[in-house]
């Protein structure tokens, strides 16, 4: 994800862009497509039953990029994995941002629970590399 | 208006108009009488935060596009900037490094373009006037000449800054910034959002967050929705400036007058105004900012305390000036840059590269036939920019060889900095630049040109806490 994908996402960007609603009609296929590209891209966690469905419904609700989603379905059945394309990318990272997975330290073994979509503005999930995770007496000295 | 005539006219309230306001009334007399032109309205910090919740605000009506404001001729180039109470304080990101004292000598020590009119020296006491009243948080070593603490402590490092630190001394620190590291009067401690133009928890100064008190100050006048746009020169002496507002044609008339718009209006209004100082409008530009992404090997990089956790001068200082530029490292915290690898998430630092320019007669502003509105011509990068491009790439796997690193990568230079530069450069005489070391214009000797657009070169520091000094000593000097 890019700085600036990432402004418009959080809302920080100006100008957002409101989707036609002519591409809403083939938005249920195209969310479906998205779970599943996400579930299987992160199949070595416990993701909450139903919550990668509430992140994408939302994700699709701020996201601008409309054309870029298009693509989804063919991801899937290309097999293709995040490597090779920006776009899945930028959807599973700003998954993992909108989840509880980085205040957990990370720890594959906690089911990972959707919060809300990831905005410095809205969300109550910190920078995951801040120091309110990781506290100064917490950071050794080399 | 309520008067006719004024002791001082000033145009803009952002960072340069504001910090040179703050001494200038504690210099003058009570019954001095100052107005102030702004082209914006007041759009308070929690309105814009609403706007940005997508929530409604009778606000948001006076977001200006600068896409407006300005007509860009140059496709590849943006220069956001925000107009209205504060300016450009409510949009940059609070990065307050000082000039490295070469930065003013560019010819002298490198015999490249010219040197300034003034020196680091000159600007010492200015700087620590201006951190104090920006409650700026920083180190206790810095690279530049400076000494004792910064009004708030240093922010947090990361196991990597400490590293780099360990390695480099006081040319890797904490960087010094207006992002707080401290609760401090009016402002929160910041929270490493990195979302910076509208911090979401009012750690960044702004100059409605300043409590600097200017524009309460009963001598003071402020008007709103005041387009200036020219001068009335009357035998070298500035008159009046000329404005819209609500559409009509006015004028304010003063002793003194003042131009702290941003550099492009600023240019734009001595244009309109007939001024034909030979480098007027020209020379506008910009540091050049690229972004590498350096992955780490089996080493997270957390803990940071703020956007821009640190500054590098490794590639700064040196000989090489004689040949390509300077260049100012910021390691910051963003997350965006996470990582999707297995257990890898954080193994990640970014640093964005900030190299110097040089002032180009092909990147200008020129005045149109909407006097409101100039034209932004950026036409090209100096060579000597783009070879410093070239010789980072070289020498940045070995500078960053204290840690262990993976593989970097470079993304592509971003379209800007939010940090206009030039059209109205600072010159010992008047055939080489529009205003003197006072920045009082070489030909009209009552009119003041404020900040980075009389900047000589570009630096490749942050410009705002400099053009903030340079008002704060304009102002001592000549009132």
């Amino acid at each position: 994800m890019n700085r600036r994908k990432f402004l418009i996402l959080t809302g920080v960007a100006t100008g957002a862009v409101v989707i036609p609603s002519s591409i809403y009609f083939i938005s249920g296929d195209l969310k479906k497509y998205a779970v599943l590209l996400i579930e299987r891209q992160l199949d070595y966690l416990r993701l909450e039953n139903g919550s990668v469905l509430k992140y994408v419904n939302d994700y699709f609700q701020n996201s601008n990029d409309a054309v870029a989603r298009l693509k989804f379905k063919s991801m899937y059945y290309l097999n293709l994995s995040w490597e090779k394309s920006n776009v899945l990318k930028e959807l599973i990272k700003y998954y993992l941002l909108s989840t509880d997975f980085f205040i957990n330290k990370m720890d594959e073994n906690q089911e990972v629970k959707y919060i809300g979509l990831y905005s410095p503005y809205k969300s109550p999930v910190p920078n995951p590399f801040a120091y309110t995770l990781y506290p100064p007496s917490t950071i050794k000295n080399p | 208006m309520k008067r006719d005539y004024y002791d001082l006219v000033v145009v803009g309230t952002g960072f340069a108009s504001s910090f040179f306001l703050k001494k200038y009334l504690s210099k003058v007399k009570k019954d001095k009488k100052i107005l102030v032109l702004e082209r914006g309205h007041f759009y308070p910090h929690e309105e814009r935060l609403k706007a940005k919740r997508g929530e409604q605000s009778e606000f948001k009506k006076y977001e200006e596009p600068w896409e407006k404001a300005i007509n860009n001729v140059s496709t590849y180039k943006k220069w956001p900037f925000t107009t209205g109470l504060g300016g450009c304080s409510n949009c940059w990101w609070g990065c307050t490094p000082r000039f490295m004292p070469s930065d003013f000598k560019m010819k002298t020590l490198y015999g490249i373009e010219q040197d300034w009119p003034i020196d680091y020296d000159d600007l010492d006491q200015y700087y620590y006037e201006a951190e104090e009243l920006m409650h700026v948080s920083g180190p206790e070593g810095t690279p530049f000449p400076r000494k004792g603490h910064y009004p708030l402590p240093a922010h947090e490092f990361s196991l990597v800054d400490k590293i780099l630190h360990k390695t480099y001394g006081n040319n890797y620190i904490s960087q010094p910034t207006a992002r707080a590291s401290r609760a401090t009067l009016g402002r929160n401690r910041c929270m490493t959002s990195s979302t910076c133009d509208t911090c979401p928890v009012n750690a960044k100064f702004t100059i409605e967050n300043s409590n600097i008190g200017v524009f309460e100050d009963e001598r003071v006048e402020l008007v709103y929705g005041a387009q200036v746009y020219s001068l009335e020169i009357v035998n070298d002496v500035v008159k009046s400036v000329y404005f819209i507002q609500d559409g009509k044609e006015k004028k304010a008339s003063g002793e003194t007058i003042v131009l702290g718009a941003n550099p492009f209006f600023n240019s734009n209004i001595l244009l309109n105004a007939g001024d034909k100082s030979k480098f007027l409008g020209k020379g506008v530009g910009e540091q050049l900012g690229m972004q590498v992404l350096i992955y780490l090997d089996g080493m997270s990089n957390v803990g940071g305390s703020t956007w821009v956790n640190a500054n590098g001068y490794m590639l700064y200082e040196g000989e090489h000036r004689k040949d390509f530029a300077a260049c100012l490292m910021e390691v910051s915290n963003a997350p965006y840059y996470i990582r999707l690898e297995r257990g890898k998430y954080l193994n990640i630092a970014s640093i964005r590269l900030l190299f110097e320019d040089v002032p180009l007669d092909v990147n200008y502003v020129n005045n149109t036939s909407d006097k409101l509105v100039p034209d932004v011509h950026h036409v090209e990068r100096s060579s000597y920019t783009l070879k410093a491009i070239e010789n980072m790439k070289q020498k940045l796997p070995g500078i960053l060889s204290c840690l262990p690193v993976e593989k970097l990568e470079y993304l592509e230079p971003f379209p800007n900095e939010g940090h206009i530069i030039g059209g109205t450069r600072m010159s010992s005489d008047p055939l080489s630049g529009v205003v003197d070391k006072h920045l009082i214009h070489h030909k009209y000797r009552n009119l003041l040109v404020l900040g980075a657009g009389a900047f000589t070169t570009y630096s490749a520091s942050n410009p705002t806490l400099t053009l903030s000094a340079m008002s704060l000593f304009a102002a001592d000097k000549v009132f």
